[in-house]
């Protein structure tokens, strides 16, 4: 009897424990720090966040359906410096459907490669993550690439602007997951998704067109990325070549905080946007408690590591691994 | 690419008219990191075109994208090929010096360009060329101490600081100029506290965001160089402060304009032209058996809203 | 069976003919574009490539070992930059520099412990939780990296020793010392996977570690010691690599891990485990260096390294697929 309430118990913990922990980071800051719970403070964290969020979104798409994205980061860069570029050269309302057009185009690419010619995704994405910087750098022949009149221009509206006293990139962020949380989990496509993640062969008997779910999941995470381009671009009205570098870990790390199993078939936008505010939360809370920037890696560590454990661990019923 | 291409097959031409073959010589060059930022993009455009001006002058390019291993092999490399000088803008100003020692034993020249390295390999340079940056440092602060005595708060002001990457020499030494020279200048301003942003305007726009959170009044904001200067801007616009100085090195175009809006208030000029061009005038001279100083500086003047119509604006 | 070995076969020497391709590439190539008098083919050339080729090859050699089990480890990044710091750090500290030259060994034991520790606990938290190895070290190559930054912050560690730098400079029969330790490693390790248990074992957890437990295979020791190996090498790695430069940053490392499963992979080893060998990782490992010093030997700019470099491991991806699929299943798009 007492053997199975304490496997209540971790199933309990181990479903909502991801949101079990959200909960504790924030009384635990809030108690430590009063200005931790602000309303400007926390709608800053929710802001930063909304880029690695939009981002995280679609890369759930991806990981569900049984793959990964390294390439985010670096396509996220050359989404960025396409869209300020082409700015100058034709103007705002045509730069942005160019760069989503162009954007696209990449995700349809690996989206073929790994649906149609079912290659590996990590090593394709890895790939591609040197081959888009090498693309973009020959776009911007390297330089950092500037908005001439930052003043004058309604680009600016998606990065700085507020909504209803909102800032807009919170808004894009929560309009996109509302939006992509209804994909995944009513309409037929979501339903595929799962099923080609869950259990790839199984879903090829059953007539499920695999090949073009998986291609289509990269669609969704392209499109997010030059989303997040576009907030960024719009947020600084010029950067880097390498502003995206190394935020697909982040990026992986928030999703597979939300609980996506990496084998694939589980796994919501729900619970990514979660993963997203906890890691959001963290930088900003270690760094109004005084703590320096390493620790949050640590923190992050514990927490993903914990997370997924308590997740395997509900599905097998039992805390240790079975493996002598 | 395009431009090496034609160096070199002008190169092979050479070749077949002998006479001309014994003239020519190699100089290589390896590079921090291209493509990380304009400065270091402009750079290298620019020492291929003055290489390209001189037709007794053949240049191999690398790149070593801020890998120090990659850069060790790109030495070992130019040794390997015999080159006549080799120009070096180290990754790490500590990691690269036996690397340049061994070009020292090999019998090459080595200058290094922009960003010296420590000390203990100055046995094995002939030359550094590159900007003062200890100096750049001291100006930096005496911009802000001028600009603060100007708005009358020379005995109350806070300064951030926002470094370059760490290691790095340029990011060592501008950081030390300021830190000592302001002081000396403005005694009663207290600088808070320093964070590296690593030469990069995303990272550095994250540093002044945990600034702003943490403290309610932040005077002036001293950055390593503008790129970091403008992400540190964006920062403070976004949260809505007002009234903040920002000094910065190393004038970019973003920098020169948001100076001109009014937003920014001084910076150091430095061109990335004169920084390449320098660097490949002190290999060749070297070659020439001419004298040439091993501290071989280029001037770097100061910039600030008031005098910036002397200056024209940067390229990068 | 002898249409199985010799499609192995093909698979397997498919890098080394790749290899021979970019020589005579380059080669060619580097006569019309190369500003440089020496042939790329040079003895000497090549000796370097080999040297060149040991940081990113020893840990890549380890990996493989990681990868036939069906694991990954993507913190071999940031062991070897930790690795690296303990490496200089501890030759400043007061005992040791009491010992004179005698701290050097010392130095080198400590930074490989450091590598042999922080495997084992990857090596431990994967057995015992049983989560997937590739979140397991995800999550570490942030934490290790932590514990690098919280070393010395964001400053380098440097400590440069000429006894220390003149080893790593030596050359033995012609050998650089990292590339004796390079070949050291493979030799060893071919061995351990072609010759042991422990070797075969390998191969049967990754084939299918329900079966191998069945079988009676201790899965979980057996993986908690290849990750033991592969922290021993990438500090092997760090150790053999910071002798020569005596400076390291606190980013060093960063990217490693995706070179070196780049490497292995190329090198003909199966992601999902119970399929490679050590000396097509060492192929794939000089297939890459040669690619770079290729590159940079025809002048090539940064931007044609990074595009064609990602480009590259697709195309070998698609290459050995087609092989894969011979008389088994026709491409369909």
């Amino acid at each position: 009897m007492t053997i199975m309430t304490k496997q209540h118990v971790v199933t309990f913990v181990a479903k909502q424990g991801i949101l079990i922990a959200f909960v504790l980071f924030m009384v635990g800051f809030a108690i430590a720090n009063q200005r931790f719970i602000a309303m400007d403070n926390i709608l800053g964290v929710v802001r930063s966040s909304a880029i690695i969020g939009v981002m995280a979104l679609g890369v759930t798409f991806v990981v569900i359906g049984g793959n990964l994205d390294l390439s985010v980061g670096s396509m996220m860069s050359f989404s960025t410096i396409v869209v300020l570029d082409l700015h100058d050269k034709v103007g705002p309302a045509m730069a942005i459907p160019i760069m989503f057009a162009l954007t696209l185009l990449l995700g349809a690419f690996i989206g073929f490669l790994v649906g149609y010619l079912k290659l590996n995704s990590l090593i394709v994405t890895l790939g591609m993550l040197s081959a888009i910087h090498g693309l973009t750098l020959t776009w911007s022949g390297g330089q950092n690439m500037d908005i001439a009149d930052k003043s004058g221009t309604w680009f600016s509206f998606f990065g700085q602007d507020r909504l209803l006293g909102i800032p807009v990139p919170i808004l894009v962020f929560g309009l996109l997951a509302v939006v992509l949380s209804l994909l995944l989990s009513k309409t037929a496509f979501g339903r595929q998704v799962y099923a080609v993640g869950g259990n790839g062969q199984a879903a090829t008997f059953s007539g499920i067109p695999r090949a073009r779910i998986v291609f289509l999941t990269y669609l969704v995470s392209s499109f997010c990325v030059a989303t997040a381009g576009l907030l960024q671009a719009s947020r600084s009205l010029g950067s880097q070549n390498t502003v995206g570098q190394g935020l697909e870990l982040t990026v992986l790390a928030a999703v597979i905080l939300g609980g996506a199993s990496l084998l694939g078939g589980s796994g919501t936008v729900f619970k990514t946007v979660i993963g997203v505010l906890i890691l959001g939360f963290i930088q900003n809370g270690l760094l109004l408690v005084g703590l320096d920037f390493y620790v949050q890696y640590m923190v992050t560590w514990a927490i993903i590591i914990l997370a997924v454990w308590l997740d395997v661990a509900a599905k097998r019923g039992r805390l240790w691994s079975p493996i002598a | 690419m395009k431009m090496t291409m034609t160096a070199a097959l002008a190169c092979t031409t050479a070749m077949f008219g002998a006479a001309a073959a014994a003239q020519t010589t190699t100089i290589g060059i390896t590079q921090n990191n291209v493509g990380v930022d304009s400065y270091q993009t402009t750079y290298e455009r620019a020492f291929i075109a003055a290489a390209e001006a001189n037709p007794d002058v053949d240049v191999i390019v690398l790149d070593a994208g801020g890998d120090v291993a990659r850069q060790l092999a790109q030495m070992e490399d130019l040794i390997q090929q015999e080159v006549d000088v080799i120009i070096i803008w180290p990754t790490n100003g500590e990691a690269v010096i036996p690397a340049v020692r061994r070009a020292h034993n090999a019998g090459i020249p080595v200058v290094v360009t922009n960003s010296n390295i420590a000390e203990p390999g100055f046995d094995f340079i002939r030359s550094f060329s590159g900007p003062d940056n200890v100096t750049q440092g001291s100006r930096s602060a005496e911009i802000m101490c001028e600009r603060f005595t100007e708005l009358g708060i020379e005995n109350e002001a806070r300064v951030v600081q926002i470094s370059g990457q760490p290691g790095y020499t340029t990011a060592i030494e501008r950081q030390q100029g300021f830190d000592e020279r302001l002081p000396e200048v403005c005694p009663n301003v207290t600088l808070v506290e320093t964070q590296p942003g690593d030469w990069n305007r995303e990272r550095s726009q994250q540093v002044m965001e945990a600034f702003l959170i943490k403290y309610d009044d932040i005077d002036g904001v001293y950055s390593g160089d503008d790129n970091m200067g403008i992400g540190a801007l964006n920062a403070a616009r976004a949260a809505g402060r007002e009234g903040i100085v920002f000094v910065g090195a190393t004038n970019f175009a973003v920098g020169y304009d948001a100076m001109a809006e009014g937003d920014y208030w001084g910076s150091i000029y430095q061109s990335p032209v004169d920084d390449a061009e320098a660097a490949l005038q002190t290999a060749i001279d070297i070659l020439n058996g001419e004298d040439v100083p091993f501290l071989n500086y280029f001037d770097t003047p100061k910039i600030t809203q008031e005098n910036m119509d002397e200056f024209t604006k940067p390229v990068f | 069976m002898t249409s199985q070995n010799r499609r192995d076969l093909i698979k397997q020497s498919g890098i080394w003919v790749f290899i021979v391709v970019e020589l005579a590439f380059f080669s060619i190539v580097g006569n019309y574009l190369s500003v440089s008098d020496q042939a790329f083919m040079d003895f000497d050339n090549m000796l370097l490539l080999l040297k060149q080729s040991a940081p990113i090859g020893i840990i890549a050699l380890g990996m493989t070992i990681i990868m036939i089990n069906g694991n990954i480890d993507l913190s071999v990044g940031a062991t070897f930059a930790l690795a690296a710091i303990v490496l200089l750090d501890s030759m400043t500290w007061p005992f040791m520099q009491n010992l004179g030259n005698w701290a050097i060994p010392l130095a080198w034991g400590f930074a490989l412990m450091t590598g042999v520790v922080l495997g084992a606990i990857n090596g431990l938290i994967v057995w015992k939780t049983g989560v997937d190895a590739f979140i397991v070290t995800l999550g570490s190559m942030l934490g290790f990296r932590g514990l690098v930054f919280m070393y010395n912050g964001e400053q380098p560690t440097s400590h440069l020793n000429w006894t220390l730098v003149d080893f790593a400079e030596a050359q033995f029969l012609g050998l650089h010392t990292a590339t004796w330790f390079l070949l050291g490693t493979a030799l060893v390790l071919w061995l351990v996977t072609t010759r042991t248990n422990h070797g075969r074992n390998a191969y049967a957890v990754g084939n299918n570690r329900d079966a191998a437990v069945n079988a009676g295979i201790r899965v979980g020791p057996h993986i908690m010691w290849n990750f033991m190996l592969i922290g021993f090498l990438a500090a092997l790695s760090a150790v053999v690599f910071y002798s020569e430069s005596g400076s390291v940053n606190p980013n060093d490392g960063m990217l490693y891990e995706l070179w070196a499963i780049t490497a292995v992979v190329l090198g003909g080893t199966k992601l999902a485990g119970g399929y490679g060998s050590i000396i097509g990782t060492l192929g794939g490992v000089i297939a890459i260096q040669l690619l770079r010093k290729g590159l940079g030997h025809i002048g090539a700019d940064t931007q044609t390294v990074n595009l064609v470099i990602g480009l590259i491991l697709i195309a070998v991806l698609v290459m050995d697929r087609q092989l894969n699929r011979q008389g088994k299943e026709e491409l369909k798009i």
